[in-house]
């Protein structure tokens, strides 16, 4: 469900300024805060703080209005190269401050996806579902090889972005921003008309829910956000290249979206830190012998097929069954993999870096299998969710005449 | 007398098929009309041609008169028709009130920057709108489950659920597409009262759609039966009752 649209403290302006002021100030000293961090752990959190940004905005095309997009990378990237045009044609000329600069880019490469976004939103007034999947994917390689191909953007070297700037507080801020729009969003009835398009679009036209327009906004505002977290990246790296933004993007964004429990925004948030961190942290995968390799996934699928029988039962019998499935698959891994060490060859070493995105696809496809309706499903991380778990009962509605 | 709603030889062609032909009847406001007929006859393809869904192949529809044949479907919700569904159509996994508050959103726009930014002039529209919304579920007897999930509501209650929803849109016209479907008797009786309800206290003209012939002829003031597309009878329900083409047509196979 969505968030519902009853008032809690937030609605108090006071609150709002406070908070805005607090999360400003935090993050203006994150930076300052994180300076004795080496130079890979600050690169894995800003690339995160992007990875949210463009999940969060996805949801808002994907799982809020239910317009099934597989281009987001394409957004990111019109982000990125706006800023890197600018960055080489106008930086030295301009002599800004990288202060003022920044925001300035982060706009411009914000409104460039933005009309991406309009020109996308467009065919999906006629196409729905799979259709519009693959059109929101043509655009997107459609972009990338023009990129590829022209030699004002470089070609595929790409463009150097000659400042660099890396700032945990930018990126992080970004990212608030999306988070808090979205939510924003989704607590006003205009937010109740995305949802109404995604439930059913004849009813919401019957209702007068302006069904086209909200599904191009939809588009427009997820790809200004893609476009600014673009402009991030651009100056992050210090050049962009279209490799940076193949097809692998846009689909691990999906993945992010519908693992994060299509619709809800701090799903996105968790499945956004959570899938771009595991390949991260496998990369210090240990030498494995062959033999476990084979057996874990063997174990994994013979016990998976158990689950698809699907469970009707209480929440709290559900979990301890996916629990004891999940023990269940180590100890049959480790089982396998003793035994199928006995045979010839399985005692091979293979390099642990290599195991990297099997396992993170067996990861997946085990995640997907066990929760299908994905991380946090329909719901929000919200302080009325922690009230509910303390035990309050959820508000209700009283006429108020 | 003023019309609200004026089919003149309204007509609807699909291919070789003409499912509305040459159809005309005039509603005055603050009347109970019904619209009936045999499965197939085109009830609801007339509803979806007064609601925009289909473009009339020639004939016109007028509307506080002017034409409004061809018009998209959320512009003539904003002109003041609004509908229920015969294959209920809810915002399944929004919350009951949520679903009302979406019928009210025509009525108070919201920028979207303002709701972007959650200005207090977006949550003051939003919580005007989930008063209201509570009103209109007071009407149709929904108040006590406004936070339940839409999809998880009884069949009747879903019903009454498009009722507050179309509602919601202030509209002069509410078009009711089969409203008692699936009802046990004592809820078409309740239904019957509320329907009437909704025309004496709120003032809205109602078309529509019904089987149920006692549920038909005991509210409605006027009706106009339909059979393979055409109009055969037009009048108020003692002369329906008795016409001889209306029992061969319809009442002769229920008796």
């Amino acid at each position: 469900m969505s968030l519902a649209i009853h008032r809690n403290w937030t609605q108090f302006a006071w609150v709002r300024l406070l908070s805005v002021g607090g999360v400003l100030l935090v993050l203006s000293q994150l930076d300052g805060l994180l300076a004795g961090q080496n130079d890979f752990v600050k690169r894995l959190i800003i690339l995160a703080g992007l990875y949210v940004v463009l999940a969060v905005s996805l949801n808002l095309i994907n799982g809020i209005t239910g317009q099934f997009s597989m281009g987001h990378a394409a957004f990111y990237m019109v982000g990125a190269y706006t800023a890197g045009y600018l960055a080489s044609t106008q930086f030295t000329r301009l002599n800004l401050p990288l202060t003022l600069w920044m925001p300035l880019v982060m706009v411009a490469g914000a409104i460039a996806a933005a009309i991406a976004g309009l020109i996308v939103g467009l065919p999906s007034l006629r196409l729905r579902g799979d259709y519009l999947a693959i059109v929101t994917l043509g655009f997107g390689e459609i972009l990338r090889i023009v990129a590829n191909n022209s030699t004002e953007l470089g070609k595929a070297f790409g463009l150097n972005v000659s400042p660099n700037f890396r700032s945990i507080g930018l990126t992080w801020g970004l990212a608030i921003l999306c988070v808090a729009c979205c939510r924003n969003l989704l607590k006003t009835s205009r937010g109740l008309q995305f949802l109404a398009v995604r439930e059913d679009e004849i009813a919401s036209a019957a209702m007068g829910v302006p069904v086209t327009r909200t599904k191009v906004l939809a588009f427009v505002v997820g790809s200004a956000f893609a476009g600014a977290a673009g402009a991030v990246l651009a100056h992050f790296e210090g050049f962009v290249s279209t490799a940076m933004f193949s097809m692998d993007v846009s689909f691990i964004l999906v993945t992010m979206v519908v693992l994060g429990g299509t619709g809800s925004i701090t799903g996105s948030v968790i499945a956004a830190v959570l899938l771009f961190y595991i390949p991260e942290a496998m990369r210090e995968l240990p030498d494995t012998p062959m033999a476990r390799i084979l057996g874990a996934p063997i174990a994994i699928v013979a016990l998976l097929r158990r689950e698809q029988e699907r469970f009707h039962g209480p929440a709290r019998q559900k979990w301890a069954r996916n629990l004891g499935i999940v023990l269940g698959c180590v100890v049959l891994a480790i089982a396998l993999g003793a035994v199928l060490a006995n045979l010839p060859g399985m005692n091979t070493m293979v390099q642990g870096s290599k195991l990297r995105m099997v396992v993170f696809a067996i990861t997946l496809i085990a995640l997907m299998l066990l929760r299908p309706q994905g991380i946090l499903a329909h719901h929000e991380l919200s302080w009325d969710w922690v009230q509910r778990l303390r035990g309050k009962p959820a508000p209700t509605h009283e006429v108020s005449a | 007398m003023t019309t609200l709603l004026e089919l003149r030889d309204a007509t609807i062609r699909f291919g070789g098929l003409v499912a509305v032909n040459k159809v005309c009847f005039e509603i005055h406001p603050g009347q109970l009309f019904g619209l009936i007929g045999p499965n197939g006859a085109g009830k609801t393809t007339c509803f979806n041609l007064i609601t925009g869904v289909y473009r009339p192949t020639s004939g016109e529809i007028f509307f506080d008169g002017k034409g409004i044949g061809g018009t998209s479907p959320s512009v003539i919700a904003e002109k003041g028709i609004a509908r229920t569904f015969q294959n209920i159509r809810l915002f399944k996994s929004l919350s009951v009130l949520e679903n009302v508050v979406v019928g009210g959103c025509l009525r108070r726009p919201t920028g979207l920057f303002s709701a972007l930014a959650y200005l207090p002039k977006a949550i003051q529209i939003t919580d005007a709108l989930r008063d209201e919304a509570l009103r209109y579920l007071k009407i149709v007897h929904l108040d006590h489950v406004a936070n339940v999930r839409s999809a998880d509501l009884s069949y009747g209650m879903q019903r009454r659920l498009e009722i507050a929803r179309a509602m919601a849109t202030q509209p002069k016209l509410l078009l009711l597409d089969e409203p008692a479907a699936g009802m046990n008797p004592q809820e078409k009786g309740e239904l019957n009262a509320m329907v009437r309800r909704i025309r004496d206290d709120h003032g809205m003209t109602v078309l529509l759609i019904e089987h149920d012939m006692r549920f038909v002829m005991t509210l409605c003031e006027r009706i106009v039966v339909l059979d393979h597309g055409e109009e055969i009878a037009q009048g108020p329900p003692a002369e329906i009752r008795e016409d001889p083409k209306v029992i061969a047509a319809y009442l002769g196979e229920a008796h």
